[in-house]
């Protein structure tokens, strides 16, 4: 395999990622890009096999400059975007910029690109929609949250994901979209661990729906497999952990009391506001009723993957 | 806590006979990785509701059971049965009869109405001891899976018919015959007697939608200690005359889910025939 490049870099799932590729010797190069400029505190491993650039990709100039600069000049071939806006706080014109144009700009760029072959997108479960008479098992023509009151979390994600389907078989790369589920790890951007760590925990009364958790490992393990293929599409990668909310608030270890699904918002609303927690009720709320558990099957059929590493869950 | 399988087993033990033990030991149900499946169902909850429903099944309603050998051991398969009673009792006591009357015991997945899903405790507890939401893909997951469904075709204006309307058909849906042709699974028709007497219903309350979509209005307050009469019918089997592909073919499917209304309603007769009073 050639060079590959990775955004999001210094994200968990950067980091494993990049670990992965720097101990693959079919990997000639890694190209890393995330927007922090200080790349020597980042403590990236040190290879010659391995380059860090700073790119706002809200910037499309900073885009093409890196796709036609450092990425040809490694002769990548596999692009594996990582980088999304992970606080749902932080909304507005540069986030949809970064979340929504930089997949635009990569995968128009890629068409003309010498060398860019195939491009990765890592999409989430949160793009599927969530209600009482759609499936708990979602596959992956289940519907998409394009609700219009929707937080821009979801919005931006849906239109990413989208836009990335909307171009395969138009571009020159071949496309894949993994819908990952939930790493219940710090800097992944999950809200469920921003659930779990808050200071209380409240949940809906009444209600204990079907969670499906992944670790970083396995969702590494699901894109190095899908950069090493040629299939292009659309992938549920599920985590090996499935079980109900109340399991994962106990094996958590996490302090959580069942209230009425009416006090919950202005609950949750409070905890980000005195202890600056990022988890937001509004993007979760069907699912703390009515669940979702990803169906991987596509995914182990074509990939061959398959989750196999459980969470360290802190209180077996 | 109210959750837990922990607790659900202690109340299991503690309100279950030998027998409820007997069938805990013996159930086969997929295990996600936690105990659970992936639709929520856990065997310790099985148990309870095992231990639960026995005096209701043994002493209350006293059901007999016709034709249990006509369940499948394993392998995909759906119940096909008439609704009625106002509450979901039929549902428990057929549930129950498939527990009893199948070796190992066969853990049979209702598929209950969307609104069910909406109702705090309930759907938790449903969905433990193996109900699932009404959508298409729920029950395809399920039947690809090799499960046992339990599906009411008239739904839930069966369950809320007139009294004056006992043991006719409501409009008879065809979900699951489309389901059971596109998956080449057996359908047992199955008739439930006594159930349409329990609660005579004397009109409904429509509410808006997206939730309970009616409020009953009984001729009593809790179901009377009718007598419950089970039949089950011989297996439908369209694989041999039908192919996957006729699932998206509607007269196929119409002609597919009259045949089994008809054996349904077939089974009713004999029941109502059969049977030497409602108490």
């Amino acid at each position: 395999m050639a060079s590959i490049l990775v955004t999001g870099a210094t994200t968990r799932l950067g980091r494993s990622l990049i670990e992965r590729f720097l101990s693959d010797d079919a990997v000639s190069h890694v190209v890393a890009v995330s927007h922090e400029p200080d790349s020597e505190a980042l403590q990236f491993p040190q290879s010659d096999r391995f380059s860090y650039h700073c790119v706002d990709l809200g910037k499309t100039r900073q885009v093409h400059d890196m796709l036609f600069g450092p990425a040809r000049d490694h002769k990548v071939e596999v692009v594996v975007h990582l980088g999304h806006q992970e606080d749902p706080y932080i909304r507005g014109r540069r986030v949809h910029m970064a979340s929504v144009e930089a997949v635009r700009s990569i995968l128009s760029l890629s068409d003309r690109h010498p060398t860019i072959r195939r491009v990765i997108l890592r999409s989430y479960a949160e793009v599927y929609r969530v209600r009482m008479d759609l499936p708990v098992l979602v596959t992956e023509d289940h519907p998409l949250n394009l609700s219009s009151t929707a937080p821009q979390y979801v919005r931006d994600r849906v239109e990413a994901d989208l836009t990335a389907c909307a171009r395969m078989g138009l571009v020159k790369a071949s496309i894949v979209v993994l819908r990952c589920a939930e790493a219940l790890e710090s800097n992944t951007g999950s809200q469920l661990y921003d659930f779990l760590n808050g200071r209380i925990s409240p949940r809906p009364a009444g209600f204990d729906p079907m969670i499906n958790v992944a670790s970083v490992d396995d969702l590494a393990t699901a894109i190095e497999r899908a950069t090493q293929g040629s299939e292009q599409g659309v992938f549920n990668i599920p985590g090996y952990d499935t079980l109900p909310l109340s399991e994962v608030i106990r094996k958590w270890g996490a302090k959580s009391f069942p209230l009425p699904s009416a006090l919950l918002r202005p609950m949750f609303r409070l905890q980000h506001l005195t202890t600056g927690s990022t988890f937001e009720y509004d993007l979760n709320q069907h699912r703390m009723h009515f669940g979702l558990v990803l169906d991987g099957t596509r995914a182990q059929n074509v990939l061959g993957y398959t989750p196999s590493n459980a969470i360290q869950w802190p209180h077996q | 806590m109210a959750f837990s399988p922990v607790f659900a087993r202690f109340l299991a033990a503690a309100l279950g006979d030998e027998h409820v033990t007997e069938r805990a030991k013996n159930l086969d149900v997929s295990d996600a990785g936690h105990g659970f499946d992936r639709f929520g169902l856990h065997p310790d909850f099985i148990a309870l509701s095992d231990a639960i429903t026995s005096p209701l099944y043994e002493k209350y309603f006293r059901v007999t059971s016709n034709g249990s050998e006509h369940i499948p051991a394993s392998g995909p398969a759906i119940l096909a049965a008439n609704h009625s009673g106002v509450l979901p009792v039929d549902g428990m006591m057929l549930y129950a009869d498939v527990l009893r009357n199948t070796h190992p015991p066969r853990v049979v997945r209702p598929v209950a109405d969307y609104f069910v899903s909406t109702l705090p405790l309930v759907s938790t507890l449903f969905a433990r001891c193996g109900v699932v939401g009404g959508s298409r893909g729920n029950a395809r997951a399920l039947l690809g899976d090799g499960e046992l469904l339990m599906i009411f075709p008239e739904g839930t204006p069966g369950i809320s018919k007139h009294f004056s309307r006992r043991y006719q058909l409501q409009t008879w849906r065809q979900g699951h015959a489309e389901l059971a042709i596109r998956h080449q699974a057996p359908v047992i028709p199955v008739a439930v007697i006594g159930a349409e007497e329990q609660m005579p219903s004397l009109g409904k309350i429509p509410l808006p939608k997206g939730g309970l979509p009616f409020i009953p209005i009984p001729a009593v307050p809790i179901p009377m200690p009718v007598q419950y009469h089970i039949y089950y019918g011989e297996p439908l089997r369209f694989d041999e005359e039908y192919t996957p592909d006729d699932a998206d073919i509607p007269e196929r499917v119409e002609e597919a889910a009259a045949r089994v209304a008809d054996a349904v309603a077939a089974l009713i007769e004999r029941g109502l025939q059969s049977r030497k009073g409602v108490f």
